[in-house]
C-alpha cells in the first residue's frame, strides 16, 4: 500500500476535474449530429487523432504486459509489442483506401466493397461483435485499473473499475468524440511525460545506463540487450521462426483491413481526419508513439531487472514499471504518476466507450432499425449505447477472471484464420461477400479443431502459436477460395462506384478497364502521358 | 527525369507509383531503427544513437518522398467528398440500392 500526501491527492484531483472538464466543454460541438458526436465531424488535424492512437493504446495494462516480456526475455521482447507495425503500411495503402470510402465504421465499409445480401449479413456480424468486443475490452482494462488501486489503497476490486470508468462516461456522455479526442490530447501529454520521468528515475534509481549494462554483463545476462537473443531457428520459447511470422502478420497486414484487433479503433480516427493526407499521417505518427514509448519502458524494465533480477512469480514482476514510479519518485510526484495512470486508463475507456456505441448507433440503430432517425434522435441513442457500455463493462470486467482465456482464445481465433481474407477484401477484386463470411465461419470451426480439440485427442501434436497461425490460414484458404470461385463475383457496376471512390490497390486490373471505359478515369501510361478515354 | 517524382497532377496522383512502393518499404524500417535506435540510446549504447539517427533519416526521406502525393491526392478528393457523403447517408439509410 501506498500513502499519498496531500500534494499527491492535488494532482489527482486536479487533474480529474481538468479532463473532466475538458471533455464536457464539447458539450455544444458533440451534440450537432451523428457525425460530429463519433467523428467529430471529420474535421481534424492528423495531430489529434494521432495523440489519440497513442493515448488509446496506451491502457493501464500496457506496462504491465510490457514490463513481462521485456523482464523475460530482455530487449527482444519488445517483438512482441512490434505488433502495432501494421499501421506501417496500413498508413500509406489501407488507411488511404478506408478513408476515401468514407465509412463510419469496418461494418459500413462491408456495404461499400461488398453488394447485396451477403454485405449486409457482414455489416450485421461485424457490427454487433463489435459491440460486444468493446464491452469487453472495457471491462478488461477497467478490471486492470482495480487492480491498480487494490496494489496501491488496498480497495476492493470493483471501486478502481467502477470509480474511473463512470467519471469518464462523464465527457464520453456529453460531448462524444469531441471530448474523446480533446482529452485523450491532453492525457497522451501527461502519459508520455511521466513515461519519461519514471523511466528514467528508474534507471538512475539501478546506477545510470553504464552501471545497467555493466551489472547485467557482470551477471551473465548481457544477452538482455540484445534485440535479436532468439531462442533458436524453431526451438525455445522465443525462436526465430516466431519472429519471422510475427513480422508478416503485422507488416504485411498493414495491406488490409482488418488484420489487427486496433484497426477498428484506428478506423475511427481515419474517418475523423480532416483529409487522406491527415490520415495517414495521424495512424502513423500515433504509432510511432506507441512503438517508442515501448522502447522507454523496455529500458526502465532492464533497470528494474538489475535491481531485482531474481523473481520468478509473473504477476510480480509485471508490476516492475509501475514500483519504479511509486517506489522512487518523491512525494508530490506520485500524485502526479498516479493522475498520469488515470490519464492512460480513462483515454482507452473513453475511446471504446464511444466506439461501441458507434456500431451501435451506426449500423445496428440506423441501418437495421429505424433508417428514418433524426440527426438528434441519433445523437441520443449514442448517448444511451454508451450508458449500456459503461453497465455492461462493469459486468464483463468482475467476471474477467472465469472467462479471460476463452476471450484470448477468441480473439486469437479472430486474428490468425481470417488474416488473409481481410488482405484480400482490399487488394482482390474477385474476393466476394461469400468468400469473406465463409472465411469467418470456417475459421469458427478450424481453430477450436486445431488449437483445442485435434490435439486434445493426440491427433496432431499441441502446436505453438506461429506454427498454428499458418496452418489455420492454410486450411481457411481451402474453404473460402473455392467458395469465392464458385459463388459470382460481385456485380461490376458496384464494384467500378467502389473503385473510382477508393482506388484500392492490388489486383483490380478488370474493374479499372471498365471504368476507363465509361470515361469514369483519366488512364495515366508510365511515361506519364495522360489519355483520356 | 528525375527518379522520385515530386510534382503530381491529380488524375496520376491517385494511381500507386513507385514513390507509394519506396515509403511502403522504408516505412517498417523507420519503425524498427525507431525503436530499437530509442531503447539502446536511453542505455548510452553507440549503435543506438546511430539507428535512431538512421531512422529518423529515413522517416524525413519517406514523408519527401510521399508528401507531395498525398496532398495532390487529398486536395483533389475533397473536392468530390461533400457528393459521397451525401451518397453515404443514403445508402445506410436505404434510400438507394447498393450497385
Amino acid at each position: 500500500m501506498i500513502e499519498f500526501q496531500f500534494l499527491d491527492w492535488f494532482w489527482v484531483v486536479l487533474f480529474l476535474l481538468v479532463t473532466v472538464g475538458l471533455g464536457v466543454a464539447f458539450y455544444r460541438l458533440g451534440k450537432r449530429s451523428e457525425s460530429d458526436f463519433f467523428l467529430a465531424g471529420r474535421e481534424l488535424p492528423w495531430w489529434l487523432p494521432a495523440s489519440s492512437v497513442y493515448a488509446t493504446h496506451t491502457a493501464t495494462d500496457t506496462p504491465i504486459w510490457v514490463t513481462g516480456v521485456v523482464y523475460k526475455y530482455g530487449v527482444a521482447g519488445l517483438w512482441y509489442t512490434f505488433f502495432a507495425a501494421w499501421c506501417a503500411i496500413s498508413a500509406f495503402v489501407s488507411t488511404r483506401i478506408f478513408r476515401r470510402s468514407l465509412a463510419y465504421t469496418q461494418a459500413e465499409w462491408n456495404t461499400i466493397r461488398f453488394h447485396g445480401v451477403g454485405a449486409e449479413m457482414l455489416r450485421g456480424w461485424i457490427s454487433g461483435w463489435q459491440v460486444f468486443m468493446n464491452m469487453f475490452i472495457l471491462g478488461w482494462v477497467g478490471i486492470a485499473m482495480g487492480k491498480v488501486c487494490e496494489y496501491l489503497f488496498g480497495w476492493d476490486l470493483w471501486i478502481g473499475l467502477v470509480l474511473f470508468s463512470s467519471l469518464c462516461a462523464i465527457y464520453v456522455l456529453a460531448a462524444g468524440y469531441w471530448g474523446v479526442i480533446m482529452a485523450d490530447f491532453q492525457q497522451g501529454i501527461i502519459a508520455f511525460l511521466m513515461i519519461i520521468i519514471v523511466s528514467v528515475w528508474g534507471i538512475m534509481a539501478a546506477g545510470g545506463p553504464t552501471v545497467i549494462a555493466d551489472k547485467l554483463t557482470t551477471m551473465g545476462e548481457a544477452w538482455r540487450m540484445n534485440p535479436f537473443a532468439f531462442t533458436g531457428w524453431f526451438s525455445g520459447e522465443f525462436p526465430v521462426a516466431w519472429f519471422i511470422t510475427m513480422m508478416v502478420i503485422a507488416v504485411i497486414g498493414g495491406f488490409g483491413m482488418g488484420t489487427s484487433i486496433d484497426w477498428y479503433v484506428e478506423a475511427q480516427r481515419i474517418q475523423s481526419a480532416k483529409s487522406v493526407r491527415d490520415a495517414s499521417y495521424s495512424i502513423w505518427w500515433g504509432t510511432a508513439l506507441v512503438l517508442t514509448r515501448n522502447s522507454i519502458w523496455a529500458a526502465a524494465v532492464l533497470a528494474f531487472y538489475v535491481m531485482f533480477p531474481n523473481i520468478t512469480s509473473q504477476s510480480t514482476y509485471e508490476m516492475g514499471w509501475f514500483r519504479l514510479g511509486f517506489e522512487y519518485l518523491p512525494v508530490g510526484l506520485i500524485g502526479f504518476f498516479f493522475a498520469a495512470i488515470i490519464a492512460i486508463h480513462i483515454s482507452t475507456i473513453a475511446s471504446h466507450l464511444n466506439l461501441g456505441a458507434m456500431y451501435f448507433t451506426r449500423d445496428l440503430y440506423l441501418h437495421y432499425f429505424k433508417p428514418k432517425a433524426s440527426e438528434k434522435e441519433l445523437v441520443w441513442v449514442g448517448r444511451v449505447a454508451t450508458l449500456i457500455l459503461l453497465l455492461g463493462s462493469f459486468f464483463y470486467g468482475l467476471m474477467m477472471e472465469d472467462i479471460t482465456s476463452w476471450l484470448i482464445f477468441a480473439l486469437w481465433l479472430m486474428a490468425a484464420g481470417v488474416w488473409l481474407p481481410n488482405i484480400l477484401q482490399v487488394v482482390w477484386w474477385r474476393f466476394n461477400a461469400w468468400g469473406y463470411l465463409s472465411a469467418w465461419i470456417a475459421n469458427l470451426g478450424i481453430s477450436w479443431l486445431v488449437v483445442w480439440i485435434l490435439p486434445h485427442f493426440n491427433i496432431i501434436p499441441s502446436l505453438p502459436d506461429y506454427q498454428q497461425f499458418w496452418l489455420l490460414m492454410l486450411l481457411g484458404a481451402l474453404i473460402f477460395l473455392p467458395v469465392t470461385f464458385l459463388t459470382k463475383p460481385e456485380p461490376m457496376e458496384h464494384l467500378i462506384k467502389y473503385y473510382v471512390q477508393a482506388r484500392p490497390i492490388g489486383w483490380w486490373g478488370p474493374v479499372k478497364r471498365e471504368a476507363e471505359k465509361l470515361g469514369l478515369l483519366v488512364h495515366v501510361e508510365l511515361n506519364n502521358k495522360e489519355v483520356k478515354k | 527525369m528525375k527518379y522520385i517524382k515530386r510534382d503530381w497532377k491529380p488524375g496520376d496522383a491517385d494511381e500507386w507509383t513507385k514513390e507509394d512502393w519506396i515509403t511502403i518499404i522504408i516505412s517498417p524500417l523507420c519503425y524498427i531503427l525507431l525503436m530499437i535506435g530509442t531503447v539502446l540510446s536511453f542505455l548510452l549504447n553507440v549503435l543506438g544513437f546511430i539507428l535512431l539517427a538512421v531512422g529518423i533519416f529515413l522517416t524525413w526521406f519517406m514523408h519527401w518522398v510521399i508528401d507531395p502525393k498525398l496532398k495532390v491526392i487529398s486536395s483533389e478528393y475533397e473536392k468530390k467528398q461533400h457528393e459521397y457523403l451525401e451518397k453515404l447517408e443514403r445508402n445506410a439509410r436505404w434510400e438507394e440500392i447498393h450497385g
